[in-house]
């Protein structure tokens, strides 16, 4: 600027930022956030009514930052693991149809091409929801930016967006004549090939991520997640109503998901068990019970599946239960995320006992030097007043 | 320039001053959090956040320092003054499915605002519980480690302001140096409970080390600091692969079902 003295040159140069001072324009890193509400609803913890933080030899087991937690906790709303439903159906549907297409004969064409659309219409709700989650369409896009192997999002939103393309245009060509029905064939088929990681990569979203109860769940969330997604699919179809020869099908493609929905739920549980504070949001609070009813429909629209009798009223009841089953065990599984994260104690205990990076690594030490490969000692009973009473229980449960 | 520039936070040194907080908040423009007390100690911030890039915490603690005679009994402060750690192996940037979240010349961790999507998966992806999203932009945000100082060759605003020492700035390699001789020198008087969290990939082998490194004296927990904490991408391949199992059963189903279906026998 020409009416710059020396002074303010000198000053400018001393003091280095990109602002220029006279103009007051904020330029620093986080000037673009903005005050919302300048005297915020209070967040902080009750004044305790205890010397405030326990450490050395007092708690020698299970230290805490005053009950802090480590973690943020997940951000995802609603639609989230709405979208979990959505995707796994719309993947399933798309394997059941190509099988359909290829093995079936013309008896099954008709459910073939509902496959297609279930699974089609699947992927449009599936990007709606996801949109609705991050804002605004152009971020869905944002998305597609660059492909990154190491995260599941980008990895999973490559894998829907190919999804809906092929999908939408098997639907649209796969009865046309000429070259046009074998593009829509073809895309048929790479839109099954998608499918199957469209339904099971959900589960590798979350438990790629440092949330306790996920982390820990990773070698089985992903069979529970498309055993489920098979169950799903093959009950949403069975709602619609479909020819004898067409419930022959069905009847052993959701079937055969549920069976195995039922399985691998019970080895979540157990994975999840192995760290007494990582498994009690599968047990306890809203969390908890939404797991429970999840688990007593999926068993109940089991049972009044192959319980003997073909009336339409039954078929119907347990496709729904198992409806309601599936989706419910999408909202527990984020809901108890949330509160594992929130427990400083499951960030902690799963470590201590060897399973942080331990259990990649080979490490035998945590870093302060003490060996990881012993348990937390088990503390006696808490007592009241205590401020870390509550993370204190580490017996196993019977 | 450039080379590996990291913090090292050495908690002996840190009498809570909160000279970081506020010298950060200044330079980086960043917006209050609201006037609340926690009722805990001192600490009022409670926990690193989008607008709070370095926290101090106040341990207290009902022992007595190694080696030293209180007389107020059994007592003794703690405190640390908390930041990105900006780690070797960062959850954040591995799972940014955009490329907001880039490593610099000076080998730190960044978040580029004008790319972030405000997914939110680095928050849950982060083994620190470090970066956080704001609800009213929508986007992360964390410690720049002052990109925008580093590269004038200026010393981070915490590291500036903080009149200990307690917080050091400095190339990976001199700074790792200082430290050792620190600890070493802290064992010679008798305060043998001193260590070095997070130093190098041997230190801790989960995150391949961390740039922004701390001498502390008690357990990790008490810091509210992961014991063993790991980037979440070192165990994702057994998850895929149970994809891939899954994957080879959701086939035979529908296979199955189609083949043994068709048939009418049923």
């Amino acid at each position: 600027m020409s009416d710059d003295t020396l002074l303010d040159r000198l000053q400018r140069k001393a003091d280095g930022r990109n602002i220029d001072t006279r103009a007051g324009i904020l330029e620093g890193e986080g000037a673009q956030q903005r005050v919302k509400d300048p005297e915020p609803v209070r967040h902080g913890m009750d004044v305790l009514p205890t010397v405030p933080s326990r450490s050395g030899p007092d708690s020698e087991g299970a230290p805490s930052y005053y009950g802090m937690p480590v973690l943020k906790e997940p951000l995802w709303i609603w639609t989230v693991p709405a979208y979990f439903y959505v995707g796994g159906v719309a993947g399933a549907a798309s394997v059941l149809g190509v099988s359909m297409e290829y093995l079936g004969g013309r008896r099954l064409e008709r459910l073939a091409g509902r496959c297609h659309a279930v699974a089609t219409a699947g992927d449009i709700v599936s990007a709606g929801l996801l949109i609705h989650d991050l804002g605004r369409p152009s971020r869905f896009l944002n998305m597609l930016r660059v492909f990154r192997p190491t995260s599941p999002m980008s990895v999973g939103s490559w894998v829907l967006a190919g999804s809906g393309a092929v999908n939408t245009a098997a639907f649209v060509l796969r009865r046309m004549p000429g070259v046009l029905g074998v593009m829509g064939r073809t895309a048929g088929m790479v839109g099954a090939v998608l499918g199957l990681p469209l339904a099971g990569y959900t589960a590798v979203l979350v438990s790629n991520t440092a949330v306790p109860l996920w982390q820990q769940v990773g070698r089985t969330l992903p069979l529970f997640f498309m055993a489920s997604a098979t169950a799903s699919a093959g009950s949403l179809l069975s709602l619609f109503p479909h020819t004898d020869a067409e419930e022959r099908v069905l009847r052993r493609f959701r079937v055969a998901g549920k069976v195995a929905e039922v399985f691998t739920r019970e080895a979540v549980e157990l994975e999840a068990r192995q760290v007494v504070e990582v498994g009690k949001p599968l047990r306890t609070g809203v969390s908890g019970a939404l797991w429970t009813l999840s688990r007593t429909c999926s068993l109940a629209g089991l049972v009044m599946d192959v319980l003997p009798g073909r009336a339409r009223w039954k078929q119907v009841t347990a496709d729904v239960l198992s409806t309601v089953g599936a989706v419910a065990a999408r909202y527990a599984v984020i809901q108890a995320g949330r509160a594992s994260a929130r427990n400083p104690q499951a960030t902690f205990q799963g470590q201590r006992q060897g399973l942080g990076a331990a259990q990649v690594e080979g490490n035998t030490k945590a870093s302060d030097g003490k060996p990881l490969s012993f348990p937390l000692p088990v503390l006696g009973q808490p007592q009241a007043g205590m401020p870390y009473a509550r993370f204190m229980v580490t017996q196993p449960e019977p | 320039m450039g080379g590996r520039k990291g913090f090292f936070t050495d908690t002996t040194l840190c009498i809570g001053c909160k000279a970081c907080e506020v010298a950060c908040k200044q330079w980086n423009q960043l917006p209050d959090d609201g006037f609340h007390f926690t009722g805990m100690s001192y600490d009022q911030t409670a926990h690193l956040g989008a607008s709070t890039w370095r926290h101090v915490a106040f341990v207290e603690r009902p022992v007595p320092l190694q080696g030293q005679m209180s007389g107020a009994g059994d007592f003794s402060w703690l405190m640390m003054s908390d930041v990105c750690k900006h780690c070797q192996r960062a959850g954040c940037l591995e799972a940014c499915p955009t490329g907001a979240i880039v490593r610099t010349e000076f080998d730190t961790v960044y978040v580029q605002p004008d790319v972030c999507n405000g997914c939110g998966y680095c928050v849950s992806a982060c083994p620190f519980g470090v970066i956080d999203r704001r609800e009213d932009d929508g986007r992360a945000w964390k410690c720049t480690l002052c990109y925008d100082r580093i590269g004038d060759d200026q010393t981070p605003a915490c590291a500036k302001a903080c009149p200990t020492a307690s917080i050091q700035y400095g190339d990976l390699d001199e700074l790792h140096a200082r430290a050792e001789s620190r600890v070493r020198d802290l064992h010679q008087r008798g305060v043998t409970d001193a260590y070095l969290y997070g130093k190098d990939a041997e230190n801790q082998p989960g995150t391949g080390g961390l740039n922004a490194f701390f001498l502390l004296l008690d357990k990790p927990e008490v810091y509210n600091l992961p014991p063993d904490p790991v980037v979440p991408t070192k165990k994702a391949l057994r998850s895929w692969a149970s994809v891939a199992m899954g994957a080879v059963g959701m086939v035979a189903v529908a296979l199955g079902a189609v083949s043994f279906g068709r048939e009418g026998r049923g």
